[in-house]
């Protein structure tokens, strides 16, 4: 994909973000970046069934690469029904591959905001269900 | 003839009222977009660039004939934590098509935040024929004036290595220890969440904070962006700026302040307004700022 078709694919992503908005009833909410560097965006995370995940959104604000890349990685978790433990190995030098390595350049963080900021979600909402149920028993949601 | 000179040189000098209007000290350090405007097409003599934090802006449109200049990319030197040596500030320039006479105006995004650091890596290479397109890149789009996707080509300029001189303008943490122990002034011009101590982690990026929130002891709070308008970007006026400055934070003309944030970013905005607008004389960029001293070992901070 030249650059320019990278950058074509960003700003449409920028323009008409998927699951954008804060998700009712969202068991995490997660905040991650910076609004005065970069970006910053909230996770906003519904667990499913068995380590799956139901549902996504986020919201934020920031430059082109940030907002884009969140808006990338939701439609692509959630196209492709990945579960907890698949999203925790997403690879963030395969994430900025797909994003498009010559338009992103060195800002790497930004583009990878939206996938850190959502393995915390998974990770912090793993805890709060370890400590919730501390001896293991299964949870409604199975998480 | 005639009549269209002198048409013309009153709208220069209408333009200039708009900027002396304001009553800054150093008024030349700012155009108008309509200065810009009606100097896109003098690339002999000038060169518009653009340098923004969100660095796709430039691709998806930017001023005709302007450059883009990016401070991750282009200024930085990300393995020694410095900016670059004058031979590849030299190269920069050279490929720009730009001489050590180009006059340089600077505009962005962000309300100029990285066009006024930009011009002030600029400065450290001793190139001093810059200036700041008042209002950015956000006035210029508000007034509906010509962008374009097209990236200009100018003919290679062959800049001479410059000499860099850091020490006017720029602060490390060994000159703000001294300025401490004199009780020089000091200016934070992040958020009051960073200064007070209260937003220290992100998430997931540990890199970019620090160990310790707070602030540099004695250091006055005043967020960079203060310094504009926020209808329209442009800087207020030198009497408004005085009251955020010496009314509420107690600087004052004569002393030698070092202004300071998290990597000396919004610091370089503020050195800006305070060296160009209000005219300070001695005022120093201290770029190492919170990610340097918030982390620095024994290095004393308030909360």
């Amino acid at each position: 994909m030249s650059r320019q078709r990278q950058i074509a694919v960003l700003v449409e992503h920028y323009q008409n973000p998927r699951h954008q908005g804060v998700l009712e009833g969202a068991d995490v909410a997660m905040p991650g970046g910076n609004a005065d560097c970069g970006g910053s965006v909230v996770i906003y995370l519904k667990a499913g069934e068995e380590g799956g995940i139901r549902s996504l959104s986020f919201t934020g604000q920031g430059d082109i690469i940030s907002q884009a890349a969140t808006s990338l990685i939701l439609e692509q978790v959630l196209n492709d029904g990945l579960t907890m433990d698949e999203v925790l190995a997403l690879d963030y030098d395969a994430f900025v591959d797909n994003v498009g390595r010559e338009a992103v350049g060195s800002r790497t963080r930004n583009a990878t905001l939206g996938l850190s900021t959502l393995k915390s979600a998974v990770r912090k909402y793993r805890k709060e269900m370890l400590l919730a149920d501390p001896v293991g028993e299964p949870s409604p949601n199975g998480g | 003839m005639c009549a269209r000179i002198a048409d013309m040189l009153g709208e220069e000098r209408a333009m200039e009222q708009e900027i002396t209007a304001k009553g800054y000290a150093h008024p030349e350090a700012l155009v108008t977009t309509q200065w810009v405007a009606e100097h896109l097409e003098d690339t002999e003599n000038f060169r518009i660039v653009e340098s923004d934090e969100d660095v796709l802006l430039y691709d998806i449109g930017h001023i005709p004939n302007a450059v883009k200049i990016d401070w991750v990319e282009d200024l930085n030197d990300p393995i020694l934590r410095d900016y670059l040596d004058p031979e590849h500030f030299a190269e920069l320039m050279s490929e720009k098509g730009i001489t050590p006479e180009t006059k340089v105006v600077f505009y962005g995004d962000k309300n100029n935040w990285w066009a006024t650091y930009a011009l002030w890596v600029f400065q450290l290479f001793g190139h001093e024929n810059v200036v700041v397109m008042d209002g950015g890149r956000k006035k210029w789009e508000a007034e509906g004036r010509p962008m374009t996707q097209e990236v200009p080509s100018f003919p290679r300029a062959d800049y001479p290595i410059p000499e860099r001189d850091d020490a006017k303008i720029r602060a490390f943490k060994q000159n703000v220890e001294k300025h401490l122990e004199k009780r020089g002034p000091l200016v934070d011009v992040r958020s009051p969440g960073e200064y007070s101590g209260e937003l220290l982690h992100m998430p997931d990026y540990p890199q970019e904070g620090a160990l310790r929130g707070g602030h540099i002891p004695g250091a006055a709070n005043v967020p960079w962006a203060r310094a504009v308008r926020e209808d329209d970007g442009s800087f207020k006026s030198a009497g408004e700026l005085r009251e955020i400055y010496e009314g509420e934070a107690g600087l004052s003309e004569g002393e030698d302040v070092i202004a300071y944030c998290r990597i000396g970013e919004r610091s370089s905005h503020t050195w800006f307004v305070l060296k160009y607008l209000l005219g300070y004389e001695n005022v120093r960029n201290y770029d190492g700022s919170w990610t340097e001293w918030g982390n620095a070992v024994r290095a004393p901070i308030e909360r």
